[in-house]
């Protein structure tokens, strides 16, 4: 008798809805955590896994040494490359291409390299409009290096005392 | 036999065994740099230490004798200790560049470092550097990675049988390399690589060019001579990047040459022949496979039928597979054509004429011609022609064999050679003459002989003959005659393989014959010659033309299957140059284009080439070794075997459609067990087919031509590495000085060598002490050197300088 009285009580003074109301009007007040996007971004740690880049010696020597460690150690066998020796003797990739729609972006090709060269940038923005676009060709990856080199460095320095 | 303990476990052993023999038959690991099996031993590396009870210090387990009672610990604390240290010796002054290394991934000191060595360097101080060495096309050095092991340097001294690298100072300060800069030239001298634990001696056409773990390997044959050498070839994405040898003691044991290692390069020359071609108004035009085999099949019918069967010529590769052989000559023969055969070299017939010839086999297995006493070789230089039967010779030689070489000049040998029959004007004959006749005399068996008188009428056995003859006939000794590649070439060759026959029959020996190409025995087996089919049987009629008499009456077509160059393999190459260029139609089924092929073909058609194709060589033993396709053919070329198949399936033969080639190999199989074994007519009744010869004067210069280690054939002439080394010869005719000066001939003059109605070639002369005299020697095969004719009585002039 009293719980149907309570019961009646409460429908008619709409308790549940003031009681949900309440939720929805704390949080109308409290700081909001929604990143605007694309106008804001979240922040990114210094070990992100974007993009896949050649990195070059300050002096614009290409890093990479072709020595196949990244192509072995990959666990989608994205990466293939072809050496030769370049014309000043030393041992150099003629191709190096990695496959964006195998790759699993796991960093292994990073952890594996002997000389810092293939590295993952912190870029997460890119699309392919046309077939093909997936292969990153040697080429390009060394144009993303170039483009972002400062960024890489500054990401590979704070992350530097942790590995 | 001893007892002894390894590791707490009972085990023996004969007496004299090492304990790293042992270990390696128990497969107990013990790490290791400097032990080979195939080498002496050093024992310098030290990094075999093991633990041997009441020894006050760990003995290297490399020179060191199981003994009775001897306790053995391989990885003890103090085994394990040793081992550590001389790891931690050895890597003080290697260089941490594994990276670029080309052993890295397949080198003994990253395997042993890993599981032997410490993980931290204490070593901080600088490390050695040492200056690379250019040793030629096809080493690669990198001589601060060395760990001076000096395996290379025993390898020279006891495999290659040339010292040619060696070591230099001491400790420190030791250094391996060629005393004088020169390069490394032995026919073996790959194998280097191989035994290399480092990265100090690597291939140079592989050079960075791939690593050890992503090649893939398919176990092959090689395909340059009699050996059957077998090997692996490692792919990589469908292209061969290196070939390496496959463990096999009764026939290579653990060496290739330099030849059946670095041939592949010519797989990716820019001559590949990548689609049918046809010749349109003397332009290359390309086709389709269909219509390019129904082209070739109805302009041989129309020839056939216009002049009948022995109007085309077919010349077979004796490199081809056994399929290619079989159903090349299944298809040929199916068509009328019988003018079929291998025997490039060859221009003297007449032995064989009519009849059978013999299997052209080694008559012995390897491991027994090691172990021969007497061996006499005709008209051969194995270390150019077949390295690897050289390496036994070598073998045979160091316990003791007496070997006898009768040949047109004067070669180096890498091991002591008994006698060296040297005759002028490359008459072969004479001496094997000689041979013969005191050997009869010594036995006093005329009688039994008889047939034999009138052929040695004139014959007076020199001392160094009658010496030979006591030799060979000393009896119960195993003795074994060989009849080599310029035996076969000679002008004699008949005459010289019946008289090796006699002797071979006299002494009790074993004839064999050391071929070219990778399957001339599986050529003979298919029945690609003109007056045998399958088996070696007889045909009784649609007998056909020889290799030689093919080309030296022009015919109206020809057919050339498996890369045959007829202006370099054949044996007389003006006449082949000129009976293709005069006839109406020849097709070349051939991996490669370019050269004269280009000029004289009516139709190309591209077949895979070694690496590209399954099959079986039969090697010169008689051994049916089968091999799978190691990579795809580039383009549109095909298996010869499945072009054939399409061939015979057009001309509507009574052939069946194979579906694999292995099926065509067990039709063959099936053939040659079936059919009677081929019986030759008796010596004596050969030996009056040759008689004219015997009678021919001693008089006069002759040109004596041999084909150079990296001229044999299409894929070596394209091979760049091999083509670059010191072995490529010049095209020059050398004389002996006494000769030169007869004729007034001096080391810088140009000679003319003509032969009335034949040729007529001037080319630069080289004065040479090892050429006997009235001999021209002259390498054929060469670029340039189309001018030369077949070997035999020439004329000789002085070219007067001013037109040179």
């Amino acid at each position: 008798m009293l719980n149907w009285l309570k019961q009646f009580l409460k429908s008619i003074a709409f308790w549940e809805l003031l009681k949900g109301m309440r939720v929805t009007g704390r949080h109308f007040f409290v700081k909001k955590i929604t990143i605007q996007y694309p106008e804001e971004e979240t922040p990114k740690s210094p070990r992100f896994k974007g993009l896949h880049a050649l990195r070059k010696y300050p002096n614009g020597e290409e890093r990479c040494i072709a020595c196949k460690l990244c192509e072995a150690v990959c666990p989608a066998v994205c990466i293939t490359i072809d050496s030769d020796e370049s014309s000043d003797g030393t041992r150099r990739t003629t191709r190096y291409d990695i496959d964006l729609f195998k790759c699993i972006y796991c960093g292994f090709c990073e952890e594996a390299c002997p000389v810092d060269a293939i590295v993952l940038t912190s870029q997460d923005k890119y699309c392919f409009e046309n077939q093909g676009e997936n292969i990153m060709t040697k080429e390009k990856l060394l144009a993303i290096g170039d483009q972002f080199e400062q960024e890489i460095a500054k990401d590979r320095e704070a992350d530097r005392s942790y590995r | 036999m001893v007892n002894f303990e390894i590791n707490d476990k009972q085990y023996s052993a004969p007496d004299g065994t090492l304990i790293i023999q042992v270990a390696d038959r128990e497969h107990i690991a013990i790490p290791r740099f400097c032990y080979h099996p195939k080498l002496s031993i050093v024992a310098s590396c030290r990094m075999c230490l093991v633990e041997v009870a009441k020894s006050p210090k760990p003995l290297p387990a490399c020179a060191t004798p199981v003994a009775e009672g001897m306790k053995i610990w391989t990885h003890s604390p103090c085994a394990c200790d040793a081992q550590k240290s001389v790891m931690e010796f050895l890597l003080i002054n290697h260089p941490l560049d594994c990276p670029i290394c080309d052993q890295g991934g397949e080198c003994e000191l990253q395997d042993q470092a890993l599981e032997y060595g410490k993980d931290v360097s204490r070593f901080t101080e600088g490390k050695r550097s040492v200056k690379d060495l250019d040793i030629g096309p096809l080493i690669k050095t990198d001589m601060t990675r060395c760990i001076h092991c000096t395996r290379c340097v025993r390898f020279g001294t006891e495999i290659a049988g040339m010292r040619e690298l060696g070591a230099t100072g001491r400790g420190e300060h030791m250094e391996i390399g060629t005393f004088l800069e020169q390069t490394v030239d032995s026919e073996v001298s790959g194998n280097v690589i191989d035994l290399c634990p480092v990265g100090a001696l690597t291939s140079k056409p592989f050079h960075h060019k791939g690593r050890a773990w992503e090649l893939q390997q398919v176990a092959s044959i090689a395909p340059h001579d009699c050996v059957g050498s077998h090997v692996y070839v490692h792919t990589l994405r469908g292209e061969v990047m290196r070939v390496v040898p496959r463990q096999e003691d009764s026939i290579n044991e653990v060496w290739i040459s330099d030849r059946d290692r670095f041939s592949y390069s010519g797989l990716k020359s820019p001559d590949r022949l990548l689609k049918p071609l046809i010749k349109k108004n003397n332009e290359w035009v390309e086709t389709d496979w269909d219509l390019a085999l129904q082209f070739t099949i109805k302009s041989l019918q129309a020839i056939l039928e216009k002049e009948g069967g022995r109007s085309v010529g077919a010349l077979v590769s004796p490199s081809a597979t056994l399929e290619e052989c079989y159903l090349a000559q299944k298809w040929l023969r199916g068509m009328g054509i019988s003018s079929i055969d291998h025997r490039l070299h060859r221009m003297d017939f007449s032995c064989d004429s009519g009849g059978p010839s013999p299997c052209p086999t080694f008559g012995l297995a390897l491991t027994e011609l090691e172990n021969a006493d007497t061996i006499l070789l005709i008209g051969s230089h194995p270390r150019t022609e077949q390295p690897l039967i050289n390496h036994r010779l070598a073998k045979a030689a160091r316990k003791g064999a007496q070997i006898i070489m009768v040949n047109p000049i004067q070669y180096d040998f890498n091991f002591k050679v008994a006698a060296e029959l040297t005759p002028s004007g490359g008459q072969l004959l004479h001496p094997l003459l000689g041979i013969m006749n005191a050997l009869l005399s010594q036995k006093n068996e005329r009688p039994h002989f008889a047939w034999l008188t009138p052929f040695l009428k004139n014959t007076v056995s020199t001392p160094e003959e009658k010496q030979v003859a006591e030799w060979l006939g000393r009896g119960n000794k195993k003795v074994a005659i060989f009849l080599g590649l310029q035996a076969q070439a000679h002008w004699h060759a008949s005459a010289l393989q019946l008289v090796a026959e006699a002797l071979a029959l006299f002494c009790q020996a074993s004839l064999g014959y050391l071929t070219e190409g990778a399957n001339s025995v599986g050529a003979w087996v298919s029945g690609v010659l003109p007056d045998q089919g399958p088996g070696g049987i007889s045909l009784s009629e649609g007998k056909g033309l020889n290799a030689h008499s093919m080309v030296k009456t022009p015919l109206p077509a020809y057919v050339l299957f498996g890369g045959v160059e007829p202006e370099f393999d054949l044996a007389n190459t003006v006449a082949a140059r000129r009976a293709l260029s005069e006839s109406a139609f020849v097709v070349a089924f051939s991996p490669f284009r370019g050269g004269m092929c280009e000029q004289y073909a009516k139709v190309m058609l591209p077949i895979a080439a070694y690496t590209e194709t399954e099959g079986t060589f039969i090697n010169g033993e008689g051994r049916w070794q089968s091999f799978n396709a190691a990579n795809p053919p580039p383009g549109e070329a095909r298996p010869g075997w499945e072009v054939l198949r399409a061939l015979t399936a057009l001309c509507g033969g009574p052939g069946s459609l194979y579906s694999r080639s292995e099926e065509v190999r067990d039709e063959l199989k099936h053939i040659v067990q079936n059919v009677p074994s081929v019986t030759l007519p008796s010596l004596e009744q050969r030996f009056r087919r040759i008689e004219p010869i015997l009678s021919e004067s001693k008089e006069g210069l002759r040109v004596v031509t041999e084909w150079p280690i990296y001229r044999v054939d299409s894929l070596v002439r394209r091979s760049k590495p091999l083509q670059d080394t010191a072995a490529s010869p010049l095209f020059r005719a050398r004389l002996n000085p006494k000769t030169a000066s007869l004729y007034s001939i001096k080391g810088e003059n140009k000679m003319r060598i003509r032969r009335e109605g034949e040729f007529e070639c001037i080319l630069p002369v080289a004065v040479d002490k090892k050429i006997p005299e009235n001999t021209v020697h002259i390498a054929s095969a060469l670029e340039g050197g189309g001018n030369m004719g077949q070997q035999g009585a020439v004329q000789v002039f002085l070219e007067s300088n001013k037109d040179a």
